[in-house]
């Protein structure tokens, strides 16, 4: 057996009397590695299958806030329709909004953060395992709470920016905004717990010699986008608690009349806001950045300004939100200072672009679906950074801000720019992740139909909100000169459906043609770079049978391939010899009940404040048993065996984890351990001690 | 048959570009027929300076757009692997970056910007611009309409209180002050000028100048809750001459209806026990006694912010075009002072809330009074009266 590196258990591990590891508060038995089925997904710890879940949840939330915009659409499709009335037109869109950024475009990314990092950097699963499970299961009941609000009196309908007074309960006095209130602080908990686990996964579990600049650039944005998560949430935090105070127990932080101030909100909640964009779409540029320079068969051109560019856009993503603000009042001297930083974000985006065509000249492009979608990234974001820039000019924005041109601009963002890079990235992975291909054929027709429907949809609007239509109006006469673009607008959204529905027809088909037809995709489906295309597909549980030390950026590209004195890449070694088997059976974190125990017991809380406190006081009490159970529960059970069928070997229990559970970061050798040469030297030392146990 | 797919491929995405371009010529048509609200036909001095700033922004952008989507077509079509390519045969160059010319195209949109930036920042700094003696108007959003006021005398007390639309000189600057009574609200005159949010608890200035006499629409911008949608407002520009008049007519207290229009005068009875409860007419209080004509500034407190408990004034009702947050028309056949139409108005007064979304039972918006046939009758001859 490989073991990799060797790491102190904790104290508690041997130290725990063994019927409370099997027994913990005496409530479950501990669930073993590998049970089967839908109980192995509830306690799992296994940062691919909660990946998946994240995958699985957004896709849900994505029929949710789809079916959403088409009634939007059918609403708009001409002047004075009645589809729906402007009490329940102002909830769609709200929920549509909140739904779409929160619910599926944030953890679709955390889907491939999730499943991608640890492979990305060659390690066995993230930090905190269990932490991890977590914050699915908060993000989860956070976006189920969020959602049932419709059954219990009725969505949010301040709009997802919420702006006070008008979240207030004199002029919302439905519970749909208190909904959003505590449905967006639990799924805030799961992002906040997320960005510290995956930062300290990317900090800590690099393979040996993987330095900072020599991390694929997935890796990089996603990086970033959890320094976003971790600095931003902590401001809507504030923000939404003190809104919980104002509506929940009658305090006046944004109540005009008794001193308090409207702008308050705007500025807490536009410095999570935009950074929030960043959050949303550097996921994607990472996408982007692994797909594009694969299908060239060229590395990414300028690496280190792709690096940089992405962290002066994390950087300077903080120095721009009051440009959501400039209709505010701010004054001329604000205005003209977040002006100015506005106009010149464009400049590090503009840097990616121009990098990303860079690499594709002089390449030898394979237009596959997933290289499709990225160019379609490339080209659609294009248009919603140029239309951004055009608002960057204060006074353009006052004429253009809270028009449907700011609609099509930030759904040229995040439909073109997040979205599109997103659907890149399924294709790209989907091999990898389940073993099989997505239809090529019917990929090709929904990314045709999502570019011709995108553009339909949302390039009308620039053209609507320059002709002075309104955002978040519930309906438009006919005698403004709005009747004939809304209309491509809606003809456009239902093409966009159509597109999704063959998405849908996809997954199932090539799943079903994989079942009765299957075919071994092999480790490396696409003559890819970088290591999560080294293992087995779909990728084995332990990830990799022995972590691979790295000498090159791009390594495993380096391994197949050296390069002539032209600088044309030549064949050195064969795919199938450098890439791993995934036969070991290293000793691998244990599942856990406990994460979705804990997770469980908060939105009685929420629906507690809400409704009646005693389902508060059942929230707490689960919380509390999840806590309890959780501390006491040791993060590997000592009693499992290797996962195999070949019974438990005590003498490498230990040894053989790859990170100890939870406790990795906790020992001060495992943070010892973070300096690549340390754990380059405990590969080493790991491999001698493969060499005499090996029996 | 590859290359017939890929040309096909390469047409697709060259005819959605085209139809892009063409989209776009559409939205530069600086044509306002039909288009009341649109942004790039501007008639007051303020839109014009926005307009002069941003056009060549668009252009700027649209060259980028055109320069990088083509070099995106330029790239599918040259490097795309063909039939014949062998893998490991003539692969390409690996090229790991070119710092020099990444420099170039991080400093070059720098230097662009920067050299619009010089506009941006004179252009918003010349609409703070304030003329030596403009005409001053308070403007009030509140849900869903806007009241402006105007202190004709400088004494520090509105003489001209009147909702809806907002009645300026031509050449002259309009010094506006905007304010709200409950929510945020975002007035906008996208002909005359950008908008600019009502923030409660704050004042913000603003100015207005137009270039020639016509109505100039507005529509609330910034969500405000139920009727967002149709709380809207207008300008009309006049001429000094006409603007005076308007000011000597607007400062008059209501009439009376002659004793011989039996209906109006049976109207005003129930305006006074059930309207006037919110709305203010000059010449009689809520209680219905006469005052002295000058209207009451602080009705039902007006000044206390955040419920709307108080409504348009109506003394000059018939001097406008439309009614309740300038949705409906107020004269038959869209004549702009002909004979009132009975059947917007009867609707209305019949039930508010079928013809505009409101929450009256949350004291937002006008409540269904539960009138009679007759009442409505006699209500809707009174206040045609309302000249």
């Amino acid at each position: 057996m490989a073991l990799i590196e060797a790491r102190t258990p904790l104290a508690i591990e041997s130290g725990s009397p063994a019927s409370m590891v099997d027994h913990p508060m005496g409530v479950f038995a501990r669930p073993t590695a590998y049970q089967k089925g839908w109980k192995s997904w509830i306690t799992t710890v296994d940062h691919k299958r909660i990946g998946i879940m994240y995958g699985i949840g957004a896709m849900f939330f994505f029929i949710v806030g789809g079916s959403e915009a088409l009634l939007i659409r059918a609403q708009l499709a001409r002047p004075g329709q009645k589809v729906l009335s402007a009490d329940l037109y102002n909830q769609v869109f709200t929920m549509h909004g909140v739904t779409m950024v929160f619910l599926v475009v944030m953890p679709m990314a955390a889907a491939f953060a999730n499943y991608l990092l640890p492979l990305q950097i060659g390690a066995r699963d993230v930090a905190f395992p269990r932490l991890n499970a977590f914050s699915f299961w908060c993000w989860l009941f956070g976006a189920l709470f969020f959602n049932t609000s419709w059954f219990l009196g009725g969505g949010a309908d301040g709009g997802w920016f919420n702006y006070a007074p008008n979240n207030g309960v004199l002029f919302s006095p439905s519970h749909g905004i208190d909904f959003y209130v505590f449905g967006l602080q639990i799924a805030g908990i799961a992002s906040l717990v997320s960005a510290i686990n995956l930062i300290v996964t990317v900090v800590n579990l690099r393979a040996p010699g993987m330095t900072w600049f020599k991390m694929p650039v997935f890796t990089w944005m996603a990086l970033i986008t959890q320094f976003l998560l971790l600095f931003a949430l902590p401001v809507i935090t504030v923000a939404l608690f003190l809104l919980m105070f104002d509506r929940q127990f009658g305090s006046n932080f944004f109540n005009a009349a008794n001193g308090g101030d409207p702008l308050l909100w705007q500025h807490l909640f536009w410095i999570f806001g935009h950074p929030e964009v960043y959050i949303l779409v550097l996921p994607s540029f990472g996408i982007v950045s692994e797909i594009i320079p694969t299908f060239s068969r060229k590395p990414i051109f300028g690496y280190p300004f792709m690096v940089f560019s992405g962290i002066a856009i994390g950087f300077m993503g903080w120095g721009v939100w009051a440009h959501h603000m400039f209709a505010s009042g701010l004054g001329p001297m604000s205005v003209t200072a977040f002006s100015l930083s506005t106009m010149f974000i464009a400049v590090p985006t503009g840097v990616k672009i121009l990098n990303w065509l860079a690499t594709m000249y002089g390449g030898r492009l394979r237009f596959t679906v997933a290289m499709k979608f990225a160019i379609g990234l490339v080209g659609l974001f294009t248009i919603g950074g140029l239309s951004g820039v055009t608002h960057a000019f204060a006074p353009a924005d006052t004429q253009q801000t809270d028009t449907y041109y700011i609609v099509a601009h930030f759904h040229y963002v995040l439909f073109g720019g997040a979205l599109m890079g997103l659907f890149a990235g399924m294709y790209f992975w989907w091999p990898k992740i389940f073993g099989h291909f997505l239809s090529e054929k019917i990929g090709n027709w929904h990314f045709w139909l999502m570019v011709i429907g995108m553009n339909l949809t949302f390039g009308p609007m620039h053209i609507l909100g320059l002709q002075g239509m309104s955002r978040r109006i519930f309906t438009y006469s006919e005698n403004e000169g709005f009747d004939f673009w809304n209309m491509v607008a809606s003809v456009g959204a239902f093409i966009l459906a159509v597109g999704m529905l063959l998405f849908m027809w996809n997954m199932v088909t090539s799943y079903r043609k994989h079942r009765r037809d299957p075919i071994d995709v092999g480790p490396d489906p696409w003559d890819a770079r970088s290591l999560e295309w080294m293992i087995p597909s779909p990728a084995p549980e332990h990830n990799f049978d022995e972590i691979p030390v790295i000498t090159e950026l791009d390594e495993f590209w380096h391994r197949k391939y050296g390069h002539d004195e032209e600088g044309r890449p030549v064949r050195i070694a064969e795919t199938l010899d450098v890439t791993q088997r995934g036969t070991a059976h290293p000793h691998l974190p244990s599942p856990s009940y406990w994460p979705v125990v804990l997770a469980a017991g908060l939105p009685f809380i929420g629906y507690g404040i809400i409704f009646q406190f005693w389902w508060a006081v059942l929230g707490g009490v689960v919380l509390l048993t999840g806590f309890m159970g959780w501390v006491i529960e040791p993060s590997t059970d000592p009693e499992a065996g290797h996962g195999d069928d070949q019974g438990h070997d005590d003498g490498d229990a230990h040894d053989g984890d790859a990170h100890d559970g939870d406790a990795a970061i906790g020992g001060s050798d495992a943070v010892g351990a973070l300096v690549a040469g340390d754990a380059a030297a405990a590969a080493e030392s790991s491999a001698s001690t493969e060499e005499t146990s090996g029996d | 048959m590859m290359t017939r797919c890929t040309r096909f491929r390469v047409l697709c995405f060259g005819g959605l570009l085209a139809l892009m371009l063409l989209a776009a010529g559409c939205a530069a048509t600086r044509d306002t027929k039909g288009r009341p609200l649109t942004t790039l036909n501007p008639r007051g001095v303020q839109a014009q300076k926005i307009d002069d700033l941003v056009t060549p922004v668009f252009a700027v952008a649209g060259v980028v757009f055109i320069l990088i989507n083509g070099a995106i077509l330029f790239l599918i079509f040259r490097f795309r692997r063909r039939r014949d390519d062998v893998d490991g045969v003539n692969e390409p160059v690996q090229m790991h970056g070119n710092p020099r010319l990444e420099w170039a195209w991080t400093i070059l949109p720098a230097i662009v910007l920067a050299s619009l930036a010089v506009g941006n920042v004179k252009t918003l700094w010349s609409l703070e611009d304030r003329d030596a003696d403009p005409l001053k108007v308070e403007v009030t959003g509140q849900q869903w309409w806007w009241e402006f006021r105007y202190d004709v005398d400088n004494d520090g007390k509105a003489d001209i209180i009147t909702p809806n639309q907002m009645v300026i000189p031509v050449g002259r600057q309009v010094a506006v002050s905007i304010r709200s009574n409950d929510v945020i609200h975002s007035f906008w005159i996208p002909a005359l000028n950008g908008k600019k949010d009502a923030v409660p608890g704050r004042t913000h200035p603003w100015s207005l100048e137009a270039d020639q006499p016509g109505i100039y629409e507005g529509q609330c911008t910034e969500f405000c809750g139920l009727s967002h949608g149709y709380m809207r407002m207008q300008v009309r520009a006049l001429s000094v001459d006409d603007y005076n008049a308007w000011v000597a007519e607007q400062t008059k207290p209501a009439v009376d209806p002659a004793v011989s229009n039996i209906d109006a005068t049976a109207g005003r009875a129930t305006f006074k026990a059930q309207c006037a409860q919110c709305h203010q007419v000059n010449g009689f209080d809520e209680t219905g006694k006469a005052t002295d004509g000058t209207p009451n500034n602080d009705y039902r407190g007006d000044k206390h912010p955040l419920t709307s408990r108080n409504a348009p004034n109506l003394t000059h009702l018939m001097s406008r075009q439309r009614f309740a947050g300038n949705m409906f028309d107020l004269h038959l056949d869209g004549k702009t002072d002909g004979a009132v139409n009975e059947s917007e108005v009867g609707a209305w007064l019949r039930n508010p809330s079928l013809k505009k979304p409101m929450a009256a039972d949350q004291n937002r918006g006008m409540p269904n009074l539960g009138l009679t046939e007759e009442q409505i009758h006699n209500l809707v001859a009174y206040l045609s009266t309302l000249k």
